[in-house]
C-alpha cells in the first residue's frame, strides 16, 4: 500500500478515536505533568470535547465503559474541586477520644488500604502483619492519582464509590506522591509554595477524609508521602504533610500518620535500619519504598491503628 | 518512565510526525539518517534526556571497537578491542542493573560473618531498555569480530541501537538484519500496511483487553497476598500470569514490529505461538526468540554448546539459562526461573538420549511443557521467594473463590487457546483489512482504539512488564 494511503488510515483512525474518546483525552491531558505537552493536549482536546459532547459523541464511549464495568471517577460540582474551608475550622474539631467496635474472630475488622502507587507494598505488608483472625485487609491502589488533579481522578467520588461498595471498618489512605499541581481557588491559581495552596490541599484532604470516615464512623489513617531524594519534591511533600496534619486535626475519625518527619529524622536515605539490619528501603525513583523498606512506614501505621484497636496494643 | 510508550497520546502524535517526515526524507539518506536518529533519541529521552547520553556513549564505544577489530590485522589487537567493548557493555549493565543487588548481598554476607555492614546501600536508577541495547551492542561487535557483518559507521551503529520501534523492549535486532535495510531506501509505494496495522491493532488488544484486565482482577491481587486466596484463585492467577505476560510482551513486540513495518523496516519475529510448544526446547524456539538466539549464539555455543559430551552440555544449558534469568533482573526469583528452565532443558535432553525412540503422546508433552513453564512463571512474577513458595503451597487450599469469574477464566483460556488458530486465518484477516477503503480501515482502527481505552479505564495502560528489564 502506498505510504500516502497508510497515512490516510492512521489519520482517520486517530481523528475517529479523538472524537469518540474526547473525554478520555482531556483526562489524559489533565493527568500529565505541567508543561508544554500538557498545554498542547488540553488546548486541542477541550474544544474537541465540547463539540463532541454537544453532538452526543460521548454516548458510544459511555456505553463501552458500562460494558467493561468502568465507573466514572470524575465529575463536576464536587466539594473536592470547589468548597468552603469551613471544614477546617476549629468549631468542627473532633472529640478528643473516639472509640470503635473492637474486632473478634467472629467479626473481624475490615481494613481497606487505598491511595496511590505507594499504597501497593504498604497494603501488602499490612495484609501480612495484621492478625488474620481479627483483621481482613483489602488493597486497591490507584496509580498516578492525587488530590490536586480531580479532573483526572476525583478522590471524593472514588471514596464515595469505594465506601458504598466495601463498607470497611477502617481505612488506610496512602497518598500524595503525585500531588504537585497548581490548584484553582476561586479564579486564582496557586502553586505549592503559596500559603493558599497549603490551605486548599488541607481542605481537599479534609473532604476526602470526611467521605472515607463517613463523618467519624470509622477511623481513617492518612499517610502523606515520606521524604524524597529530590529537594523540590521533598519540599512539596513537607508542605503536604503540614496540610494533612491540619486537616486530620479537624475531621472526626481522621488520624495523621507522620512518616515524613519520623523516618530517619526527616532525612532522605536510600537505606534504613529495621531491627538493626540495614535494608535498601527506597526504589530508584527516590520516592517509593521497596517492599522490604515499606516495613518502616507500616510499623508507624500499625502503631496508629493500635491506638484504636486494643488487640494490637503491646502487652 | 524515560521513554514514550506506544499506547499513549504522545506516541500517536510523535508517530504521525515521524511517519510523514521519514517517508518524505527516505529518498535522501543523508537527511533521513540524522532525522531517524534524532527522532529515536527524542522518543528515548522524552522524560529524561540524560539517558540519551548513555545510549550515545554505548554507540560510540562499540563503533570504535568494531572499527579497530575490522581494520587491524593483528589478532591480539582485535581480541583486545572485542574484550574492551564487552567489558564496557557488561560494565554498564553491572553498574545500572546489578550494583544495588550485589552490594546488598555482599553487605549481608559480611554482616553474617561478623564484619559489620561496611558498604553503603544505594539505589541506582535503571535506564529503560538498557538490557536490550546492551545485548544488541555486544552482538554487533562480536559479529564484526567473527566477520559475520561489516563494521558500520557511527551513524549506522547509532541507528541500529536506537531505532525507536525496538529500542525499549526489543526485539533484539542483529546488525545484519537492520543495517542492510538502512543502506537501501525503502519503497514508499510498497508499505506493508496490512501486517503493520494488524500487528499494532492486535498488540493493543492483547495489552489492554487481556494483559491489563488479568493483572488487575486476578494476578496482582493473588500474587500480592497468596495466603488470603483459595487454591482455585491461585491456580487461575498462575495460568492468568502465563496469559498476561504473553499478551503484555508479545503485544508490545507486535506493536514494535508493526510500527517498524509502517516505516518500511522488517524486524525479526519474537514470538511464535509459544504455548503450543511440546518441549522446553520447542518453547525456547517460540518464546522471546531474539533473546533465546542471542543466548544460543553468544553464550551457549561459545561455552561449548553440545560439543563436549552430555555433562558439559547440561552444564552449558544450565549456565545459559541462569544467566538468561539474571538478564531479567538481579533477584533470586529470576535465578530460580532460569534454573527451572535450565534444569528442565537438561532433563529433557537426558530423557531423549536415555529412551531413544520413545515419544510421549503430543497432548502429554504439551501438558508437561506448559506446566513446567507455568511453574517457572510463579518465581518470575513473585516479588520474593517466600511469595513464590506461598503461591505453590496455597494451590491445594480450599475456601471461597470470588476472583474466579467467567470473564477472567475466559480471557485466560482465550489468550492461550488463540495460539492454536492457524496463521492463515490471521493472514486472511490482514488481506481483508487492506482490501477495504481507506476510510473503512481508519474507522475500524479508530473503533478499536476507543474500545481498548475503555477497557483499561481511567487509570490508563499499565507499564509493559518488559520495560523494567
Amino acid at each position: 500500500m502506498p505510504a500516502g494511503r497508510v497515512l490516510g488510515v492512521i489519520v482517520i483512525a486517530l481523528l475517529f478515536a479523538a472524537l469518540f474518546n474526547s473525554e478520555a483525552i482531556v483526562r489524559a491531558g489533565d493527568s500529565m505533568q505541567p508543561g508544554p505537552t500538557r498545554d498542547i493536549v488540553l488546548s486541542v482536546a477541550r474544544p474537541l470535547d465540547d463539540v463532541a459532547g454537544a453532538v452526543g459523541l460521548h454516548l458510544p464511549r459511555e456505553g463501552l465503559d458500562l460494558a467493561f464495568g468502568q465507573e466514572d471517577k470524575t465529575g463536576e460540582g464536587t466539594e473536592l474541586e470547589k468548597g468552603s474551608t469551613a471544614i477546617l475550622r476549629p468549631n468542627r474539631r473532633k472529640p478528643e477520644q473516639q472509640s470503635f467496635v473492637q474486632p473478634t474472630p467472629a467479626d473481624p475488622v475490615e481494613v481497606f488500604v487505598t491511595g496511590d502507587s505507594q499504597a501497593e507494598f504498604i497494603g501488602q505488608l499490612l495484609t501480612d502483619e495484621l492478625p488474620d483472625d481479627l483483621f481482613d485487609v483489602e488493597v486497591a491502589a490507584r496509580n498516578a492519582t492525587g488530590l490536586t488533579n480531580p479532573e483526572f481522578f476525583n478522590w471524593e467520588i472514588n471514596a464515595q464509590q469505594e465506601i458504598a461498595a466495601r463498607a470497611p471498618d477502617a481505612v488506610v489512605m496512602v497518598i500524595g506522591g503525585n500531588d504537585g499541581f497548581n490548584v484553582l481557588v476561586g479564579d486564582q491559581l496557586y502553586g505549592w509554595g503559596d500559603p493558599e495552596w497549603l490551605t486548599e490541599y488541607a481542605r481537599r484532604a479534609a473532604v476526602v477524609m470526611r467521605t472515607l470516615s463517613s463523618e467519624g464512623e470509622r477511623p481513617v489513617y492518612w499517610v502523606p508521602p515520606p521524604t524524597a531524594r529530590d529537594s523540590e519534591q521533598n519540599a512539596i511533600y513537607e508542605t503536604q504533610n503540614r496540610a494533612v496534619e491540619d486537616a486530620a486535626a479537624a475531621v472526626p475519625g481522621a488520624r495523621y500518620v507522620d512518616i515524613f518527619n519520623t523516618i530517619n529524622d526527616g532525612e532522605y536515605s536510600d537505606e534504613l535500619r529495621i531491627d538493626g539490619d540495614r535494608v535498601l528501603a527506597r526504589q530508584s525513583d527516590g520516592i517509593h519504598f521497596t517492599r522490604e523498606g515499606a516495613e518502616v512506614p507500616v510499623r508507624l501505621i500499625l502503631r496508629e491503628i493500635a491506638k484504636d484497636y486494643e488487640a494490637l496494643a503491646s502487652p | 518512565m524515560p521513554a514514550v510508550s506506544f499506547p499513549t497520546i504522545e506516541f500517536a502524535v510523535f508517530f504521525v510526525i515521524v511517519f510523514v517526515l521519514s517517508w518524505a526524507l527516505m529518498p535522501h539518506p543523508r537527511a533521513w539518517r540524522p532525522f531517524i536518529l534524532i527522532a529515536s533519541y527524542v522518543f528515548y529521552g522524552w522524560v529524561d534526556w540524560r539517558w540519551v547520553l548513555l545510549l550515545v556513549a554505548s554507540s560510540l564505544v562499540n563503533t570504535v571497537a568494531a572499527q579497530v577489530i575490522a581494520r587491524t590485522p593483528s589478532q591480539q589487537t582485535r581480541k583486545r578491542a572485542l574484550i574492551a567493548a564487552i567489558v564496557f557493555d557488561l560494565g554498564l549493565l553491572c553498574v545500572f542493573k546489578y550494583l544495588s543487588f550485589f552490594v546488598s548481598e555482599m553487605d549481608d554476607a559480611l554482616n553474617s560473618i561478623g564484619l559489620g555492614s561496611p558498604l553503603p546501600l544505594v539505589q541506582v536508577v535503571l535506564p529503560i531498555g538498557i538490557s536490550f541495547f546492551t545485548f544488541q551492542a555486544i552482538s554487533y561487535v562480536v559479529d564484526v569480530y567473527r566477520k559475520e557483518t561489516r563494521a558500520a559507521s557511527l551513524g549506522d551503529v547509532a541507528i541500529l541501537q536506537a531505532f525507536f520501534p525496538h529500542l525499549v523492549a526489543g526485539p533484539i535486532v542483529r546488525a545484519n538484519e537492520l543495517l542492510p535495510q538502512l543502506r537501501t531506501p525503502r519503497d514508499p509505494r510498497e508499505v506493508l500496511a496490512g501486517p503493520g496495522l494488524f500487528l499494532i491493532a492486535g498488540g493493543l488488544v492483547k495489552k489492554t483487553v487481556i494483559a491489563d484486565e488479568l493483572a488487575r482482577n486476578v494476578v496482582d491481587p493473588v500474587f500480592n497476598d497468596p495466603g488470603a486466596h483459595s487454591g482455585l484463585e491461585v491456580l487461575l492467577a498462575i495460568y492468568g500470569f502465563a496469559a498476561q505476560i504473553y499478551c503484555d510482551f508479545s503485544g508490545y513486540t507486535d506493536m514494535a514490529i508493526g510500527t517498524a513495518l509502517l516505516l518500511g523496516f522488517v524486524l525479526p519475529q519474537n514470538f511464535n505461538r509459544p504455548y503450543l510448544a511440546t518441549s522446553l526446547q520447542d518453547f525456547w524456539r517460540r518464546w522471546h526468540m531474539t533473546l533465546s538466539r542471542w543466548l544460543r549464539d553468544y553464550l551457549y555455543i561459545p561455552l561449548g554448546g553440545n560439543r563436549d559430551g552430555p555433562r558439559r552440555t547440561y552444564r552449558n544449558l544450565m549456565l545459559t539459562m541462569l544467566l538468561g534469568g539474571l538478564w531479567h533482573g538481579a533477584a533470586w526469583t529470576f535465578v530460580i526461573w532460569g534454573g527451572i528452565h535450565g534444569g528442565a532443558l537438561s532433563a529433557e535432553r537426558w530423557a531423549r538420549e536415555r529412551w531413544q525412540g520413545f515419544h510421549l503422546p503430543t497432548w502429554a508433552a504439551w501438558f508437561i511443557t506448559f506446566h513446567v513453564v507455568c511453574l517457572a512463571w510463579v518465581f518470575f512474577r513473585s516479588p520474593d521467594l517466600s511469595t513464590a513458595f506461598g503461591m505453590l503451597g496455597q494451590v491445594t487450599a480450599g475456601g471461597p473463590s470470588p476472583l474466579v469469574t467467567l470473564p477472567m477464566v475466559f480471557l485466560t483460556v482465550a489468550a492461550i487457546a488463540v495460539q492454536a488458530v492457524p496463521t492463515r486465518f490471521w493472514e486472511r484477516g490482514e488481506a481483508w483489512l487492506v482490501s477495504r477503503p481507506v476510510a473503512a480501515q481508519g474507522v475500524a482502527l479508530g473503533l478499536l482504539i476507543v474500545a481498548a481505552d475503555a477497557a483499561v479505564g481511567q487509570e490508563g495502560v499499565a507499564p509493559f512488564i518488559y520495560f523494567q528489564f
